[in-house]
């Protein structure tokens, strides 16, 4: 709560009355509310803030002292967790000389205020960012990713205000598009979705945005987010699409998606809180077109669900994001799917009974939704997940291995994108990485 | 003694405006509600109204469902507006998440 009323632009305090969770469950004995009265008329009444108008409160220079390196970085660490700005993880601290590095990576003054960071509020400059990316244990060509990245999480139609705050969960996912993505090691492949020694770009990025939330967003689990289980929320899920391996005639996703000409570099941002592995092969001899079907049919049946979370996208977001292989892609490809054809056939089968709404409780989520098109959608049997199959984001991306898809549940109102900018000075930065990280892009081991 | 200084990563605040003087009294003023409507909130909002409406017998507690309800309305500028032009002196606002 107090995140919410530093983000209006109030001082990070409120007058508050809270209460312990089983008041707040069906059938909860309310008693001992009357006894809390006078709180409320207090903070009515009597209650002061702690701060005044106009007090901006910058954020200073850190300072520790150690009796040597390796202890002084101890001590930073401990500060770091003590203030609770850390993920219990080793950080670098961001200490002038690492984040002016980073900084390299800027194409915009590093004092350029990107927004506020909700619901905290926190003012987030280029050099905030820079300094998230330092601890994160990132590098200068990771920036432009992570600034695209922050651009689309504080655009107000992501709906990021709420997302950071709710139970669910949710964590964003980054797709990012265009030639930058293998140019600063950005994996899309094998293990796109998690740590890949040769193509470390993702988790440093995905890290540094998970701090943004975290200490200048005031995403504090159980505090500043409810979120119970808060999956995913180390790195978040950074990774790219592997352009080169689309099938002929297939688009981008940021082109068909968001309109950007195949090349550009960008960032496509969704919600997703549930990442999950279906199995799509065949165990036998299936010929290549029952191989495809039932695999569609597998997916189709795993999203037949009513995954709640998802109507705040009903309308304009997605219902989830399916990761097909390349050569899976590929394969479907040769027997005549489109992607349009694999969108429709996921959209029309993963349609759900009205009576299995019903018995799930669905349709009272579905009344009380703020969108009049959500609501409408009741009266439909068997109900689509989402309004239209185009919403349902597919991405080719991960290892060239035909076993499986993956599916990442969204909890998304929209899919933000947005155009990355480079320095001039990036193919230095790159040199530098090719030098100090021992292989270049199209030179990995793996 | 090796010192490490390094930039505190929370980001700057900025202070725009100042809350809301509290009221005098509770005799005689008039008071909403906001709420998302969440849980148990249609049975405890109407006992903090009776509470009010019992200890302050000259308040004006408006009905619970006086504005827009839900997460997706309450923080919404159509919600502040009709606030505004209800003449309340203070809000309650409920948020259960």
């Amino acid at each position: 709560m107090k995140n919410a009323v530093s983000g209006l632009g109030l001082a990070p305090d409120a007058a508050m009355v809270t209460f312990p969770i089983e008041m707040f469950l069906p059938g909860s004995d309310l008693a001992s509310l009357p006894g809390r009265k006078q709180e409320f008329y207090d903070g009515l009444t009597r209650w002061q803030p702690g701060f005044v108008k106009n007090t901006a409160r910058a954020a200073p220079m850190l300072s520790v002292e150690g009796a040597s390196y390796e202890d002084a970085l101890n001590k930073a660490n401990q500060l770091l967790l003590t203030n609770l700005w850390g993920d219990g993880l080793p950080l670098w601290p961001a200490t002038r000389e690492r984040v002016d590095w980073i900084l390299r990576g800027a194409a915009f003054p590093r004092a350029h205020v990107i927004g506020k960071f909700p619901p905290r509020g926190g003012v987030t400059t280029v050099e905030t960012c820079a300094v998230a990316l330092a601890m994160a244990g990132g590098r200068p060509e990771y920036l432009p990713v992570l600034i695209a990245a922050v651009e689309a999480f504080l655009d107000p139609e992501s709906n990021s205000e709420q997302l950071q705050a709710t139970s669910g969960g949710p964590f964003p996912v980054v797709i990012v598009n265009g030639p930058i993505a293998k140019a600063i090691r950005l994996n899309s492949g094998f293990g796109c979705l998690g740590p890949d020694p040769q193509r470390p770009a993702g988790a440093s990025i995905g890290r540094a945005l998970r701090l943004l939330q975290q200490n200048v967003g005031g995403a504090l689990p159980g505090i500043g987010t409810m979120a119970i289980f808060g999956a995913m929320r180390y790195t978040n899920a950074v990774f790219a699409e592997d352009e080169a391996a689309l099938p002929q005639g297939w688009q981008p996703h940021a082109t068909d998606r968001h309109g950007y000409t195949s090349g550009t570099n960008s960032v496509s941002l969704v919600f997703a809180n549930g990442v999950t592995n279906v199995r799509r092969r065949g165990a036998k001899k299936e010929l290549p077109q029952e191989d495809a079907l039932n695999g569609m049919w597998r997916m189709a049946d795993f999203m037949r669900t009513p995954n709640l979370g998802a109507l705040s996208g009903y309308e304009k977001g997605t219902p989830g994001i399916m990761l097909i292989s390349p050569v899976v892609a590929k394969m479907m490809a040769a027997l005549g799917w489109t992607q349009a054809s694999i969108r429709q056939f996921l959209w029309e089968n993963s349609r759900i009974p009205t009576q299995q709404l019903k018995r799930a409780g669905a349709p009272a989520w579905l009344e009380i939704d703020a969108n009049p098109i959500t609501r409408d959608s009741i009266k439909l049997d068997p109900w689509p997940i989402t309004l239209k199959p185009e919403n349902i984001v597919l991405v080719v991306a991960g290892g060239d291995h035909p076993t499986h898809f993956h599916w990442l549940q969204a909890h998304s109102p929209r899919v933000i994108g947005r155009v990355m900018r480079v320095p001039e000075s990036f193919d230095g930065l790159l040199a530098d990485a090719d030098r100090d990280l021992g292989c270049g892009s199209d030179a990995c081991r793996i | 003694m090796v010192t490490l200084e390094f930039h505190d990563p929370s980001g700057a605040l900025d202070v725009t405006q100042p809350h809301a003087p509290r009221l005098a009294s509770l005799a005689g003023a008039r008071i909403g509600f906001v709420s998302n409507e969440q849980w148990q909130a249609y049975r405890m909002l109407p006992m903090i109204k009776e509470l009010l409406e019992v200890d302050f017998p000259d308040i004006e507690v408006l009905p619970i469902n006086a504005f827009p309800q839900g997460n997706e309305l309450i923080g919404s500028e159509e919600t502040a507006a009709l606030v505004k032009q209800s003449g309340v002196d203070a809000v309650i606002v409920a948020n259960a998440a």
